[in-house]
């Protein structure tokens, strides 16, 4: 299904790792410094979406780790490449995690850039404007981190709200 | 109409035309909403009640707050609530806005709605059904004959202990406060 593109890929790059663990979708681990231009190649192969951007937290490799989710989108796209995802998997250091923002292949990235940098805390260098995205709070360690303790942070914060008083007659 | 009832008009008839006319605000908060048009439309059909819901709140004097209330919602509800007219009820929905429900150790969820706005009365469940809603009407009725649905008054007296419980969630609020804040304390 997708050996012609496995076949490329393995071509255009000496140090990545491509795996397809289904017949569908093609997994590729490659460095963080070498993600844009997997994007870029890929884009210019037919991979024109950019489907999503997910973080994992791998706490004890004290690594993030990045999943960029691109499919072919466009009708004329879909009969070039048979069908599947692509999978382009990266880690990066946990403590001062940052990377390159994809904006400039995929303008899509940036809500979901955001919505990591507000999350996460991974910060990417070169996004316009890293900013709230859903929260509204100040959480001195971001929420989806697994060592961001929930029920502390409520018994903290929401249960520290002192109950109205009856009114005095 | 019931002949019994005349009595009741005469006596107040502000209380009774309160009691049978409810408006609603057409506030969608979380998951419960959706329980909120099969209500109000033919199925379950609300106007039996009189309760409609309504578009702004300036019109409306019941504020349903159905389900989960995350932080930035609470700010919508506080100036929604804030703009209604008086006499105002409000009434919880779910078990979301009376303990937090399964978003109980949620770090974006308000737990205790009751601690920010004053609430009449709850429905508990999740979901409750749209009978519910109607015992609820009910409830609220009985509770206006006796007087007892005065949660904004009590809004009004215990505004600074409000006021200070929104700022402690929201921080520093936009709007300025809706009753005069005495500064004794």
């Amino acid at each position: 299904m997708n050996k012609k593109i496995v076949a490329e890929l393995e071509l255009a790059f000496k140090d990545i790792e491509v795996n397809t663990p289904q017949d569908t979708r093609v997994e590729i681990c490659a460095r963080e410094e070498q993600i844009l231009t997997v994007l870029g190649f890929l884009a210019n192969k037919g991979y024109d979406h950019l489907a999503l951007i997910s973080c994992v937290d791998w706490i004890e490799e004290e690594e993030f780790e990045l999943v960029y989710i691109i499919t072919p989108y466009l009708q004329e796209n879909k009969a070039y490449i048979e069908k599947g995802d692509v999978f382009l998997k990266t880690r990066i250091a946990r403590e001062n995690p940052e990377a390159r923002t994809a904006i400039p292949i995929f303008a899509n990235a940036e809500p979901y850039e955001r919505e990591i940098h507000e999350l996460f805390g991974v910060k990417f260098s070169g996004h316009p404007r890293l900013t709230h995205l859903l929260l509204e709070r100040d959480y001195e360690i971001p929420p989806f981190r697994k060592d961001f303790d929930t029920r502390k942070y409520v018994k903290d914060v929401f249960d520290s709200i002192p109950v109205i008083p009856e009114e005095e007659e | 109409m019931d002949r019994k009832a005349i009595k009741k008009w005469l006596k107040d008839p502000e209380k009774m035309g309160n009691k049978y006319s409810l408006w609603a605000v057409y506030f969608c908060t979380g998951c419960g909403i959706i329980e909120v048009p099969p209500v109000i439309t033919s199925r379950w059909d609300a106007e039996r009640f009189g309760v409609i819901p309504v578009a702004t709140p300036r019109q409306a004097n019941l504020f349903l707050i159905t389900g989960y209330v995350s932080v930035k919602t609470l700010r919508a509800i506080i100036r929604t609530y804030e703009q209604m007219r008086e006499p105002k009820y409000t009434v919880g929905f779910g078990s979301c806005p009376i303990n937090g429900g399964m978003y109980w150790d949620s770090y974006n969820t308000i737990k205790h709605l009751d601690k920010y706005i004053p609430i009449d009365g709850w429905i508990a469940g999740c979901m409750p059904r749209p009978e519910a809603v109607f015992i609820a009407v009910t409830h609220l009725w009985t509770l206006i004959d006796k007087g007892m649905a005065n949660a904004y008054k009590k809004y009004r007296k215990q505004y600074k202990y409000y006021r200070r419980n929104q700022e402690m969630a929201l921080g520093k609020l936009e709007w300025p406060p809706l009753y005069p804040i005495s500064k004794d304390e």
